[in-house]
């Protein structure tokens, strides 16, 4: 399935929304059965090759996690924006546009009783950015006020709509629903206990997850951050996520070792089986922004880090950015099986996850039944680290990012190679 | 023991010994023959005269191999009709492909011009030209005429000049003096002998697995490989080429039995690393690894089983476990001590010679047997119980090892399975597909065996064992002489082959020295009269 389509016009609006609902699942599936992710028995369990004293892993996903259910945790899902613009109907109308198949008039209904509006806009092949001349030009076509509309679709289609501009459209800022449980992926991060933290999933106490508070009702986190759906799906796999442990004396206690996080331009590669490919080769994208160390250690076969900042690759179908996460702690299991499963529990900065949703355009909201401006409230409400020296607002939300992955050899270069 | 031997006694020995090395044996000469062209030598034809952007799409007729060797069933196979009409269709793709107002210019490098309105003089170049080296001799004048006359036939009637000299290519490229590689006769001072050309088409398929370039064609025309000196200058240029690596990979191809690769499968369940690539990616391993170690570095044959350098890429990594820095192929070197050495521990061998879902002592240790020993396994009978080692979730039976020992209960199995097993046993750190495995089922894995009353432990220590082994160069001898002559082993050549033995061994074993010996003498143009119809 490839988004390359959009630009062109030549996919039905279906199959653009079924990818679109794909990108905000933040994930690729790709996996045909709900088989074990176990290793191989036959897979050598020692490598025979690459450096010693290190194990390198590339994460096949990287989700926010949804915990297990919990009665009365979301009395009902949030309201995405269809459903919020069939609410606003007259009742007769309602009714006629209320059936599953109606979905894509109603869509058009909602675009142009609404104002949303959208065109490709050829792209310069030289630079491979959107043609100036001919963005503007497109602009004054579609009547977008200026400053406002954004890029979308990796740069190829202009776009004003709720998601570009949630603040011109604020009859979508409803429907939201808080997660009302009591249990949540993620960490104490601050220290201190509160009436918002969670308990953990393995029960520590504290937990900050305010992410989470703000939309675990929502019906795309909800589903898509279920560990059992997370582990069988692809996340950037165009640009994954590599974490390297090395200086490893004894890799099921070490008091002390060194933890790399990395991009990496090498695609992740599917077994024959649909899984992630093991012990396969990755470079390391060359950007320093995109790598990230700290010091930490393995407790039998737990491997946890100090604080530390870091940024995620984030590209997904028409998703291209990073995601930034703050006094970020990394706790993962290092499993007999070869692979890894945990999480990045830190704070994630407010702009670079509401750049992701922003490129999700409303098309792709629509069909994941997430509304933009109530999305961009949530945020704003929840945030609850590193306020803005000057206006005082929180900038981060604590969130957990949970993770899986497998083995994987990372290739260092030497400069100049 | 010691021995003592006078000044005297030990020149007169060694001069024995060297004019022994030196005197080739004779061997009855074969008759001429004709050898189909393979697949692969096809399209090397074709790429040599028309370059590599004409496309070859069809299906070929399927090689057989006999005595071992692809390149001997040449000798015996011929064409159906159902594969000539697929010759006929590759034929006229590839003939509209070369006419084709993209490439005409560039193929064909003349047109019908005011002095020529019919294009005469241009279709006689042109065909003139591409007919020597497709037929890998020069066109006859009525040969030429015939062709000439058939393009412009064709050219009236579908009013297309270009349309009719690809009328007369496909004609080319379907004529048996085109699929076949055929032997020309002459009268030579001391009977028949083949034509200079045809001494140069046995000895381009050996040394370069394609069809004389434009050097060796002038050379045959000049009579110069009728000479000592005219030959060996031939040879030494063909294998000092870079094209000379296309000669010891299609011989290695052949001789390893790498087609195989072609239709291996994985059960994904079990190997999910085997991905779709990784056959023909093992493979090319294989071949590279060799062309490195054989042809680039000269190194000696038996090296092969040893040698813990081996070209990679990217796709094979995983089965490896290794990292690989670059996106090509590249050389790796596994550390000393490592358990992966040699050719028996490329995942092409481990993989082809296994089934698709657990390993094959027996499979491995056949193929060792047969293809890198030249020994000959019997069949297994066809009511043979596999119940016992078909079983991997036995709990008793934890190990391919265990499994078979049980199965051999049985006096009439046991008897091959002496043969193969311990062979193949020793390569049970690597399952089906070709992994590193340090355990099976939680059940330490013993490598050890014996063969012919060496033994080892482990790959190394087999590849280590084959190496000192004489029955493998003495293999290797055998079948390089076979590929190259396209004889069975129907034919006494004991003493010939026993001397190749001996020079092989002299020049430390290296496949370059060996081909040279090859091509060089005089056994491998030697031709017997064609038999006369007795039409009485």
């Amino acid at each position: 399935m490839s988004l390359r389509t959009a630009g062109g016009s030549r996919a039905s609006a279906w199959v653009v929304a079924v990818a679109l609902l794909a990108a905000l699942s933040s994930c690729q599936n790709r996996h045909q059965s709900f088989g074990s992710r176990a290793a191989s028995p036959s897979a050598a369990a020692v490598p025979t090759g690459g450096p010693p004293r290190v194990r390198g892993f590339v994460l096949s996903n990287v989700f926010v996690a949804a915990p297990p259910d919990e009665p009365g945790a979301c009395p009902q899902l949030s309201k995405g924006p269809l459903e919020l613009f069939l609410e606003s109907l007259p009742a007769a109308q309602r009714k006629s546009y209320a059936a599953p198949e109606q979905r894509e008039a109603l869509m058009k209904l909602m675009n142009q009783r609404v104002g949303f509006r959208s065109a490709p806009v050829p792209v310069d092949p030289n630079t491979g950015q959107a043609d100036p001349a001919k963005l503007a030009q497109t602009r004054r076509q579609l009547g977008i006020p200026e400053g406002k509309g954004s890029l979308s679709f990796l740069g190829r289609q202009v776009t004003y709509d709720s998601c570009s501009d949630p603040d011109d459209f604020p009859q979508f800022d409803r429907g939201l629903q808080p997660y009302l449980g009591k249990t949540a992926y993620g960490a104490d991060l601050d220290g201190r206990q509160s009436a918002e933290d969670f308990v953990g999933v393995g029960g520590e106490a504290s937990v900050d997850n305010s992410l989470w508070r703000a939309l675990g009702c929502e019906w795309a986190f909800h589903e898509s951050g279920r560990p059992e759906v997370a582990a069988k799906v692809l996340f950037s796999a165009r640009a994954p996520t590599l974490v390297e442990i090395s200086d490893i004396d004894d890799v099921r206690n070490d008091a002390d070792v060194l933890v790399s996080i990395y991009s990496s331009p090498t695609p992740l590669a599917v077994d024959a089986a649909g899984h992630a490919l093991a012990r396969a080769s990755f470079d390391i994208d060359g950007n320093p922004q995109l790598q990230a160390r700290a010091r930490g250690r393995i407790a039998d076969g737990v491997l946890t880090t100090e604080p530390f900042d870091v940024q995620i690759n984030y590209k997904e179908q028409i998703i291209d950015t990073v995601r930034k996460l703050r006094a970020t702690r990394l706790r993962a299991l290092l499993k007999e099986d070869g692979t890894i499963e945990g999480g990045f529990y830190g704070y994630y900065d407010v702009e670079s996850f509401w750049h992701s949703v922003q490129q999700m355009t409303q098309l792709g909201a629509s069909f994941s039944r997430l509304s933009c401006p109530a999305v961009r409230t949530a945020l704003n409400q929840y945030a609850d680290a590193f306020p803005d020296p000057k206006t005082g607002r929180n900038t981060a939300i604590s969130t957990a990012l949970q993770f899986v992955g497998v083995r994987a050899h990372i290739i260092h270069r030497s400069a100049g190679t | 023991m010691q021995f003592k031997l006078s000044t005297a006694s030990a020149l007169l020995l060694l001069l024995t010994a060297m004019a022994g090395c030196h005197r080739e044996p004779a061997t009855a000469a074969a008759p001429p023959g004709l050898r189909r062209l393979t697949e692969a030598q096809y399209r090397q034809s074709i790429e040599d005269v028309f370059g590599s952007s004409i496309r070859v799409v069809g299906r070929f007729e399927p090689d057989l191999r006999v005595d071992g060797l692809l390149a001997v069933g040449t000798s015996v196979v011929s064409i159906t009709p159902g594969g000539m009409e697929q010759y006929e269709a590759i034929a006229g793709d590839v003939a509209r492909q070369v006419v084709d107002s993209e490439n005409r210019d560039r193929l064909i490098g003349c047109a019908p011009a005011a002095s020529d309105p019919q294009g005469r003089q241009c279709a006689a170049h042109f065909l003139r030209r591409v007919g020597e080296h497709l037929f890998r001799r020069p066109l006859g004048s009525e040969e030429l005429e015939q062709a000439v006359n058939t393009a412009l036939r064709a050219s009236v009637q579908l009013a297309d000049f270009h349309a009719g000299l690809a009328s007369a290519l496909s004609g080319f490229l379907t004529a048996p003096d085109f699929l076949f590689r055929i032997d020309h006769v002459t009268a030579g001072p001391a009977g028949a002998q083949l034509d200079g050309w045809s001494k140069a088409v046995r000895l381009s398929y050996l040394l370069w697995n394609a069809s004389p370039d434009e050097p060796l064609r002038t050379a045959a025309q000049r009579g110069d490989l009728d000479s000592t000196a005219g030959l060996t200058s031939q040879v030494d240029r063909m294998i000092a080429s870079p094209r000379f690596v296309a000669g010891v990979r299609a011989f290695f191809d052949d001789f390893l039995q790498l087609d195989g690769l072609g239709t291996v499968t994985k059960d994904a369940q079990i190997y999910p690393a085997f991905g779709s690539g990784s056959a023909a990616d093992a493979r090319e391993q294989t071949l590279r690894t060799i062309a490195d170690l054989l042809v680039v570095r000269n190194a000696d044959y038996r090296e092969l089983f040893e040698t813990r350098r081996l070209a990679i890429n990217r796709n094979l990594g995983p089965l490896y476990d290794v990292p690989v820095p670059g996106k090509g192929w590249q050389m790796y070197e596994f550390p000393a001590g490592d358990p992966r050495a040699g050719l028996l521990t490329q995942v092409s061998f481990l993989a082809a010679h296994s089934h698709p879902g657990r390993t094959s002592p027996t499979l491995r240790g056949k193929a060792v047997r047969e293809i890198l020993m030249c020994q000959k396994i019997p069949t297994p009978p066809a009511n043979v119980n596999f119940r016992i080692v078909q079983d991997v979730t036995n709990p008793h039976l934890k190990t391919t090892r265990a499994r078979i020992e049980a199965h051999l209960s049985d006096p009439e199995c046991a008897g091959c399975h002496r043969l193969t097993d311990p062979v193949g046993l020793a390569l049970e750190h690597f399952d089906g597909a070709g992994q590193f495995r340090d355990n099976e089922n939680g059940a330490v894995i013993d490598t050890h065996g014996t063969l012919a009353d060496a033994s080892f432990d482990g790959a190394a220590g087999l590849g280590t064992v084959l190496g000192k082994d004489p029955a493998v160069a003495s293999c290797l001898v055998q079948s390089v002489w076979r590929y190259a002559s396209g004889h069975g082993g129907d034919r006494d050549e004991s003493a010939f082959l026993h001397y190749l033995d001996e020079r092989f061994a002299a020049n430390g074993y290296r496949i370059p020295g060996l081909m040279r010996l090859i091509a060089t003498s005089r056994n491998f143009y030697a031709v017997a009269a064609p038999i006369k119809e007795n039409r009485s």
